[in-house]
């Protein structure tokens, strides 16, 4: 490891700690893993495949960007850079071209990483900013190809459920590429534009909150981004971060929490009326709470500064849902709380053992 | 330094965005066509040339204390002149400039040349360092406007260069205002590098 010693030691005592950058980086790979099956079980190979690309180029570009900054190539191997491809590849519909996560990654990791000095200097989460580049410059691809998600048994019953709402047996037209379909957040955001015919937007609000389709929702039977649906593998690898010591729980909790407590509050259409169950499960809520928020470098340091990012990030994404000109708002509030880091350190440093509090 | 040097010293020596990092604002607003990015520079040139001349002609008539204000009357004076005849004989290119032809009143390279050399410096020099340094200007935004509107837009001036199937799905990041920055950054850490080698080469 010897090569890999960018920073000199200091002075002993040293505090020794078994976490190593690349311990972390390839526990936080394995967590991914279960969201992939469930991908390639909703999304078809063409997940499978978006995915490789992305993380081939991930690691591709950071291995060329090491090499012209002379650095040593082997820091492109210490899985830092496979954990953005993966997810950045998971925020990207399936229904888009190889090329788009493709150049995604290779801006993640060019342009928010290394032209910022490589791990650990990066100020936003390369991923998230990834996928803003990709908004930005592709609007029509990175909100249109959405894919409904196919279950296909003997290659004959093709049973489609779009958006959490079953839309019945589509066999009789035969064998299908893919279906576009809306998000459920998609569909939640346009009853919200429906105020002449309140019934309508009642009903359809009704059937997204049924428990038909939370139960999508939580298994990840809907459409949506490739690694954000499946609820329940995204917990499953949580789980094991958790049993790992990877994760620490004050960000994920306090994001979660204020995302539930905002959405009850005003992710309706009135008032405390909101449905904060629907709004964990739906969108990017859990893959970014898990496995987005608690990027090490681009969060507070302090345990209260935790909770405040985790209750700013979850607010934000709130706001960016109800009023918003985008149906999810979770990249855009990490990345802006992102922003408000160094910011949060500051002011919620702590007092060191045996100083005195001023004015106190 | 001679009058050649005078002219020359604006297009790289001391550009003044690659070098002196001034005039960002238009930089950075205007390039998303190398149509727009000339049409600016042009403006730009006019009232630089045109401000140096008088601010040179009167260097010793206008007192120390009230200079800033009487600069900011000449280059507005001129402006007004650019925006009225672009209104009148481009109304296009007026349209897509729009809030930033007024805004040439307040753009530092030229405020800065009115008081970093037209105030100290005869009438000729002052107009070739106008020229040299409008020119750069011009140039800066040229080499700029050329990366956003190829990458973002596909074309080059409006000919299409990429083809339509590029144009259907270009990167439109590039001539958002986020591409700007990106690509602001990528040309000034360009020349950075530049002026870095050739530090180190001289000694």
């Amino acid at each position: 490891m010897a090569e890999n010693r960018i920073f000199d030691l200091a002075v002993s005592p040293h505090v020794g700690s078994p976490q190593k950058t690349k311990r972390v980086m390839w526990d936080v790979v394995i967590a991914l893993i279960p969201a992939l099956i469930a991908a390639f079980w909703f999304f078809g190979p063409k997940a499978l495949m978006l995915v490789g690309a992305s993380v081939g180029a991930a690691v591709l570009t950071e291995w060329l960007c090491l090499k012209f900054m002379k650095r040593p190539v082997n820091f492109a191997f210490d899985g830092s850079a496979v954990v953005t491809g993966l997810l950045l590849a998971y925020n990207v519909p399936s229904g888009v071209p190889w090329w788009l996560p493709v150049l995604g990654s290779a801006f993640a990791i060019a342009v928010a990483k290394q032209a910022f000095g490589g791990l650990g200097h990066n100020i936003v989460n390369p991923a998230l900013l990834g996928r803003a580049f990709l908004v930005a410059s592709f609007p029509v691809l990175m909100t249109a190809g959405w894919v409904a998600p196919m279950e296909w048994r003997d290659g004959q019953h093709i049973e489609v459920q779009a958006c959490g709402v079953p839309t019945g047996n589509l066999s009789e037209i035969g064998e299908l590429d893919a279906l576009s379909g809306a998000t459920p957040l998609n569909v939640l955001k346009q009853t919200f534009g429906w105020e002449g015919e309140p019934e309508r937007a009642e009903e359809v609000r009704e059937s997204l909150f049924s428990k038909e389709s939370m139960k999508n929702l939580f298994m990840g039977r809907i459409g949506g981004c490739i690694g954000e649906t499946s609820v329940i593998m995204l917990l499953l690898g949580a789980l094991y971060l958790v049993l790992r010591g990877v994760l620490e729980l004050r960000l994920p909790l306090s994001y979660l929490g204020s995302v539930a407590l905002f959405g009850w509050l005003f992710g309706g259409p009135g008032w405390l009326d909101g449905n904060p169950l629907f709004h964990l499960f739906a969108g990017g809520v859990i893959l970014g709470g898990f496995f987005m928020i608690t990027d090490m470098v681009t969060t507070p340091v302090t345990k209260k500064g935790r909770i405040i990012f985790g209750i700013g990030a979850g607010l934000l994404t709130m706001v960016i849902r109800r009023w918003g000109g985008y149906p999810e708002g979770c990249s855009y509030s990490i990345l802006l709380m992102n922003l408000c880091t160094p910011l949060i350190d500051r002011y919620t440093k702590p007092v060191s053992f045996g100083e005195v509090k001023k004015n106190g | 330094m001679s009058l050649r040097q005078e002219f020359s010293k604006g297009m790289m020596k001391e550009n003044p965005v690659f070098k002196q990092a001034l005039g960002m604002c238009p930089f950075l607003a205007v390039t998303s066509s190398v149509e727009n990015a000339l049409g600016m520079g042009a403006a730009a040139t006019f009232v630089l040339v045109s401000s140096n001349f008088l601010v040179s002609l009167f260097r010793k008539v206008i007192p120390a204390k009230v200079r800033i204000p009487s600069y900011i009357v000449i280059i507005a004076t001129f402006v007004t002149l650019v925006d009225l005849l672009m209104n009148a004989y481009l109304p296009a290119l007026h349209q897509s400039l729009g809030i930033f032809i007024p805004l040439i009143v307040v753009n530092c390279i030229i405020l800065g040349r009115a008081e970093g050399f037209a105030n100290k410096n005869k009438v000729v020099p002052s107009i070739i360092d106008g020229i040299g340094m409008g020119l750069g200007f011009t140039l800066a935004m040229v080499v700029m406007a050329t990366f956003r509107e190829i990458l973002g837009n596909g074309s080059w001036l409006g000919f299409n260069l990429l083809g339509t199937a590029y144009q259907n799905q270009p990167l439109l990041i590039a001539i958002l205002a986020p591409g700007a920055f990106i690509l602001m950054a990528f040309i000034l850490g360009f020349f950075n590098i530049m002026e870095k080698r050739k530090r180190g080469g001289a000694k």
